[in-house]
């Protein structure tokens, strides 16, 4: 009875069928092209996921807060701060910590304009976080005159890329730490459970005694700081930016959070499911590029046509929202 | 009666209260529209001459067009980040057809405005039957559009036929052009179907659904209409953005999307649904777009162009925001109670 | 009524999930009666209704209307087989005015468009006929949102009635009704039965049933247990069909039926010398904990009050009249614009929840579902919510196995059932839900518990153990505030009751006084002699079926 009960419960987790697919995906790769089943392609795959992965932890985060809240402008804040970090670093190890926290910083101040419109201004987070795009965009062009100068440090691409064991890059090491921390946040902190808290219902938090909008603020400004994160980890990667660099991110986040089983109404899901989109993600847009669909002639066309597709497909197995009648 | 009646509820009569609420928003954006036709005025030069109000009103229209189409879809509790992409692919499947050949041009016209529907139709089905949530939606939808607009037309180019463009720079009664007739008929045919029962479903559907529903509102139905609808208004606007350029694009999707929806919000639409009009985003179109030459003409350093006219564009969408927001505003317990 | 039963249901079953709402039901009612479908939370009630209206889709069972099989897919066809509902969860859209809200779903229109004036001839005869529960007045062209919830109701049964209907549900219609509004509803009640309308009619009053009802069908465990001409039935002996236990008074209440026990509430606390407070009688023995004096804001127009450390105040009255306001100003969770809190002596100023817990304030929301709880979340969290920045290591990180000690501990204490403390608290019946609403705020030990309707919507059995946990509380000495708009319930908990009426409090009343006539007669502004005109919607014992009613609308 308890055993069949689980079992139907499992099927039904988001993370589950999210994981589920993602090995089929990866099976269907490597029949297709055995090379992806080597540890070294394995390692690499998850490589590009971990970026996706770092700039979804304060998606995630926004959108369990709730109140309609979604960040698109992590891809903005992640190519900020890359390009602060860049033009501080110049290719250098001198001054390396200090241009980390003025790149993070930067990046933190678009969650704290966020936050303010939002909680204060009480602009629709989709909007104001669209319209930090433009801003943001707008200051690059200012701040770099269109072209972005300087290089990552060294240490930092060292960090990133650099081998430590079976040839696990230290990004992924990386990833794996955010990750517990994340977790760890959600489920063993007060602040995880208020986040939840309000995200399910506001006011039932604020009339226990929770300040759901210093819970909110939080939650952008955590978002734009670890997009920081994932753009530092971006330029350590590539160690060169340029202003588009985060624009992919934009909504292939939402998307990791969303097939994660993260719902948008907020107050459901959690950072493991979003690991698991991010890969299902990255996975796809692998294999759909090893089939060599596309390319020649169609150009980019034909994969970008069958991720949406599968997209739509994938969030069909969940991830529905109630029907009306009961 | 006054025992029963539990005075001092309401500080203004009901009805009072009622008209202050709806016009609000309305007043914003006059507000906003006023300010910057004024500002226009001052800073750049010709702009009430025959030909700056026809280059105006020719940037107007399919912006405004696709915050028209946003709106319809918003209004009903939907979002289509995918608007931009059908503009781009129902632009594409005209052009195409056209061939720069004024023969073909009906046939071209249907052609776009059936794939703007058929694209909205798609969109209505994954969220209204599927009932997949609209924002992840339509963003897995934009990247098939985008797929198959390109798919269309590789890359920019195409020959719009002479009489489309040709009708479109033209200027009647010397003050009136074309464009600005059609931002008139976008208008008047909203309230045509905004007073038929199918616009008050719309309304009641975005405003909340399971009321409608147990009021016997066909519920997704409204929800698939409105995205077809949706689509075929922003097919329309695709046929203004080739009619202007005189070639089609295929890359231009998101750009229209976020301008779309930053439009709809400065003319006081309610994101969440329920609230708001098409009249209000028309206007929030006609702003933004004067603000971009504004911030143009305004002399702002060229790399700072694009900062400015974000900030300007943050603060008019904050503004709009402020005025609009009555609910959400009154928090703990009055403010959970319906 | 040997006519062949009008509208007849067999069989329906529903389950949602592990759940079963519904395990084989029958029901049957004729036109012209009004029928009470009764039972305790859970019982399956609201699910067979819905059944009816088509909101919700039976796994089993048949339906038959007027001789023809009724199969619903949704609301549009109950609608075209005539019948309307007035739901407990309102089914208005707040942004409408009332005339488009009245109108929705069926429009009249002429040449495609809208018809406004064929939707105002539908419509206004209705909302005419209930002035006098809009105090008079015909909101036509108000947004609902500008209507207080009395009011929304009222515009919800009128839309059940443009619909013109053959079978009328109301379910908890009268709930957030003044008792104004629930004459006046009766009265078209009445009228409906006249025309061979079957209303069918769910309450948590008894007396209401009472009041209108020609039969009873009792509900128990989702299925129904009997059905009984309420004429004949002692109110005992309907207590004792719902509850399915041969005593009518579950778990130490004293019966329901027999109102006006002034005993109250156990307790050490409850000295002797409640009684004569009549006046601001500073008793010197105990000086108040909490005392509040000419309190303003939001629909109050300088309050002032005084409980002492283990009594239980009463907020009585007219529905609306600032209890609720009161509480959640004292909560900090309304403006307050002047006044002076005294909490032991102390002057407090909290300006929002979070300050007010701090200080020692508990506060349970009048709606449980959307200001008490996280439904989505688990009971666990839900408990631990108020409290668990003060278990968190270094304010910080959290122990699992602590919380879940704590959680179990209150859990204990406030009796709740449940699965696992995992579970979301949306699983658990209204009853229980309740309990984790008041028991969360155990863990913080409040020196002030204010109460706004706490057993609003629970059955029977759990109202009994609802007044045990705030006497509890009572007794670890905090000061307890209670607000009801259910006289009976005041009479029950409280100490003492304060009448409140247009934001200032008006009566006290306390000690032999405190009985449900004073509090109707206070609260009604009233002579004595009115009394028993406006307690005859309240009455238990009415012999006729067809009740008269008191003439006066709001004298």
């Amino acid at each position: 009875m308890t055993t069949t009960l689980t079992a139907r419960r499992l099927t039904r987790d988001p993370v589950v069928i999210s994981g589920v697919v993602t090995l089929l995906l990866w099976v269907v790769a490597s029949f297709y092209s055995p090379a992806f089943a080597s540890w070294g392609h394995i390692v690499t795959t998850l490589t590009v996921a971990s970026f996706l992965g770092v700039i979804a932890i304060g998606q995630t985060l926004v959108i369990i807060a709730g109140g309609e809240g979604i960040d698109l402008s992590v891809g903005s804040a992640a190519t900020l701060s890359a390009i602060v970090a860049s033009r501080f670093m110049d290719g250098s190890n001198d001054g390396f910590l200090f241009a980390v926290l003025v790149a993070l910083g930067s990046a933190c101040v678009i969650g704290v304009v966020n936050g303010i419109g939002v909680l204060l201004f009480r602009v629709p987070p989709l909007v104001m976080t669209l319209g930090m795009i433009a801003v943001v965009a707008g200051f690059i062009r200012l701040y770099t005159g269109g072209r972005p100068e300087g290089s990552a440090a060294p240490l930092l691409n060292q960090l990133v890329t650099g081998d430590t064991v079976f040839g696990i890059p230290g990004v992924l090491w990386l990833w794996l730490a955010l990750s517990v921390v994340v977790i760890w946040l959600l489920r063993r902190t007060a602040f995880g459970w208020r986040l939840y808290a309000v995200g399910a219902n506001r006011t039932t938090a604020h009339l226990s005694g929770v300040n759901p909008s210093a819970i909110r603020f939080s939650a952008y400004v955590l978002s734009s700081l670890f997009a920081g994160v994932g753009g530092l980890l971006l330029l350590g990667y590539s160690q060169n930016v340029y202003t588009n660099l985060g624009a992919d991110y934009m909504l292939n986040s939402v998307a990791a959070v969303v097939i994660g089983g993260t719902a948008l109404i907020g107050g459901v899901g959690g950072y493991l499911g979003t690991i698991v989109g991010a890969i299902l993600l990255t996975v796809l847009s692998a294999l759909l590029r090893t089939m060599q669909i596309g390319g020649g002639e169609w150009g980019d066309a034909p994969r970008q046509i069958l991720f949406g597709l599968v997209l739509i497909v994938v969030l069909t197995a969940y991830g529905r929202q109630r029907h009306l009648r009961a | 009666m006054n025992l029963l009646r539990g005075t001092g509820t309401q500080d203004l009569p009901g009805p009072v209260r009622s008209v202050m609420s709806v016009h609000m928003p309305a007043l914003a954006v006059g507000l906003l529209l006023l300010v910057t036709v004024t500002a226009s005025a001052i800073l750049q030069p010709g702009f009430f001459s025959p030909y700056g109000l026809s280059a105006s009103f020719a940037t107007f229209l399919p912006l405004a067009t696709i915050a028209a189409a946003q709106t319809i879809i918003v209004l009903g509790g939907g979002i289509d980040l995918s608007i931009g992409t059908i503009v781009t692919l129902s632009s594409a499947v005209s052009v195409v057809l056209m061939q720069g050949d004024d023969a073909r041009l009906p046939l071209a016209l249907a052609a776009g405005l059936a794939t703007g529907a058929a694209c909205g139709l798609f969109n209505g089905l994954v969220v209204a039957v599927l009932r997949l949530q609209p924002i992840v939606a339509t963003f897995a939808t934009s990247s098939v559009f985008g797929g198959l607009a390109l798919l269309v037309l590789p890359s920019p180019g195409g020959q719009v036929s002479p009489i489309l463009t040709g009708t479109y720079r033209m200027v009647l009664a010397m003050y009136v052009p074309i464009p600005a007739v059609l931002l008139v008929v976008l208008f008047l045919s909203w309230r045509m179907m905004r007073g038929t029962r199918y616009g008050q479903h719309l309304y009641a559907v975005g405003g909340n659904a399971e009321a409608a529903y147990t009021s016997a509102v066909p519920v997704s139905r409204v929800r698939v209409l409105s995205y077809t609808l949706g689509g075929m208004v922003a097919s329309l606007a695709g046929v203004a953005l080739l009619a202007d350029a005189g070639a089609g694009d295929p890359t231009l999707g998101t750009e229209l999307t976020l301008g779309s929806i930053a439009a709809l919000v400065i003319g006081g639409t309610r994101l969440r649904g329920g609230s708001g009009g098409v009249g209000g985003a028309l206007v929030g179109a006609v702003v933004l777009s004067l603000i971009q030459g504004l911030v143009f003409f305004a002399g702002v350093p060229t790399n700072a162009r694009e900062f400015v006219y974000g900030c300007v564009i943050i603060a008019a969408i904050a503004l709009a925001g402020l005025l609009t927001a009555r609910e959400g505003s009154a928090s703990g317990a009055s403010g959970g109670r319906r | 009524m040997d006519s062949p039963t009008f509208l007849r249901m067999s069989g329906v079953r529903k389950r949602y999930g592990g759940v079963t709402a519904l395990d084989g039901a029958d029901f049957e009612a004729d036109s012209g009666t009004v029928h009470a479908v009764l039972g305790p939370n859970g019982s399956g009630k609201s699910t067979l209704l819905k059944v009816l209206t088509g909101v919700v889709g039976p796994d089993a069972g048949q339906v038959r209307l007027d001789g023809a099989p009724l199969r619903p897919r949704g609301p549009r066809d109950t609608l075209t087989a005539g019948i309307s509902s007035v739901y407990q969860e309102l089914s208005l859209v707040e942004d409408f005015t009332v005339l488009d809200n009245l109108v929705l779903g069926v429009e009249p229109s002429r040449f495609g468009l809208r018809d406004r004036r064929a939707a105002l001839a539908r419509s206004l005869p209705w909302l005419e006929r209930f002035a006098p529960a809009f105090g008079g007045r015909v909101p036509v062209r108000e947004r609902v949102s500008d209507l207080d919830p009395g009011e929304r109701q009222v515009v919800e049964v009128c839309k059940a009635l443009v619909r013109d209907p053959r079978v009328l549900v109301l379910d908890e219609a009268t709930a957030s009704l003044r008792r104004g509004q629930v004459e006046v509803l009766f009265e078209v009640v009445d009228e409906l039965r006249a025309r061979g309308v079957l209303i069918l009619f769910i309450t948590h009053r008894l007396a209401e049933i009472y009041a209108v009802c020609d039969r009873a069908t009792v509900m128990r465990n989702g299925t129904d247990v009997a059905t009984v001409a309420v004429a004949g039935t002692p109110e005992a002996e309907l207590l004792e069909l719902m509850s399915g236990r041969p005593s009518a008074a579950p778990s130490g209440t004293r019966g329901p039926g027999t109102p006006a026990v002034e005993t109250p509430t156990e307790g050490p606390a409850t000295a002797p010398d409640a009684t004569a407070a009549k006046d601001q009688d500073t008793d010197p023995a105990t000086s108040p904990r909490l005392e509040v004096r000419d309190l303003t804001g939001d629909r109050l127009h300088g309050v002032s009050l005084k409980v002492r450390a283990g009594e239980v105040l009463g907020l009585g009255g007219l529905q609306g009249q600032g209890q609720s306001e009161l509480m959640a100003a004292l909560f900090g969770a309304a403006r307050r614009t002047g006044g002076t809190v005294l909490l032991d002596g102390t002057p407090v100023r909290a300006r929002s929840p979070k300050q007010a817990v701090r200080a020692g304030f508990c506060y349970v929301p009048g709606n449980r579902g959307t200001q008490g709880l996280a439904l989505g979340r688990p009971i666990l969290e839900n408990l631990a919510l108020p409290s668990v920045g003060r278990r968190a290591f270094l304010g910080v990180g959290l122990s699992r196995r602590r919380e879940v000690a704590a959680a179990r501990a209150v859990a204990e204490r406030v009796n709740t059932r449940y699965g696992s403390l995992n579970d979301p608290v949306s699983t658990l019946s209204g009853g229980n839900q309740q309990k984790i609403v008041v028991g969360k705020w155990f863990p913080t030990e409040p020196a002030v518990v204010l109460m706004d309707d706490p057993a609003k919507g629970i059955d029977v059995g759990a109202k009994a153990e609802m007044f045990d946990v705030v006497a509890e509380l009572a007794a670890s000495g905090a000061a307890v505030i209670v607000g009801s708009s259910d006289d009976r319930e005041l009479v029950e908990v409280c100490d003492r009751v304060l009448v409140m009426f247009e934001g200032r409090v008006v009566d006290e009343v306390s000690g032999d006084r405190l009985t449900e006539d004073t509090l109707i007669a206070s609260a009604m502004h009233v002579t004595g002699a009115d009394v028993a005109a406006a307690r005859e919607g309240h009455t238990s014992e009415l012999p006729d079926p067809e009740p008269r009613h008191a003439e006066e609308g709001g004298a």
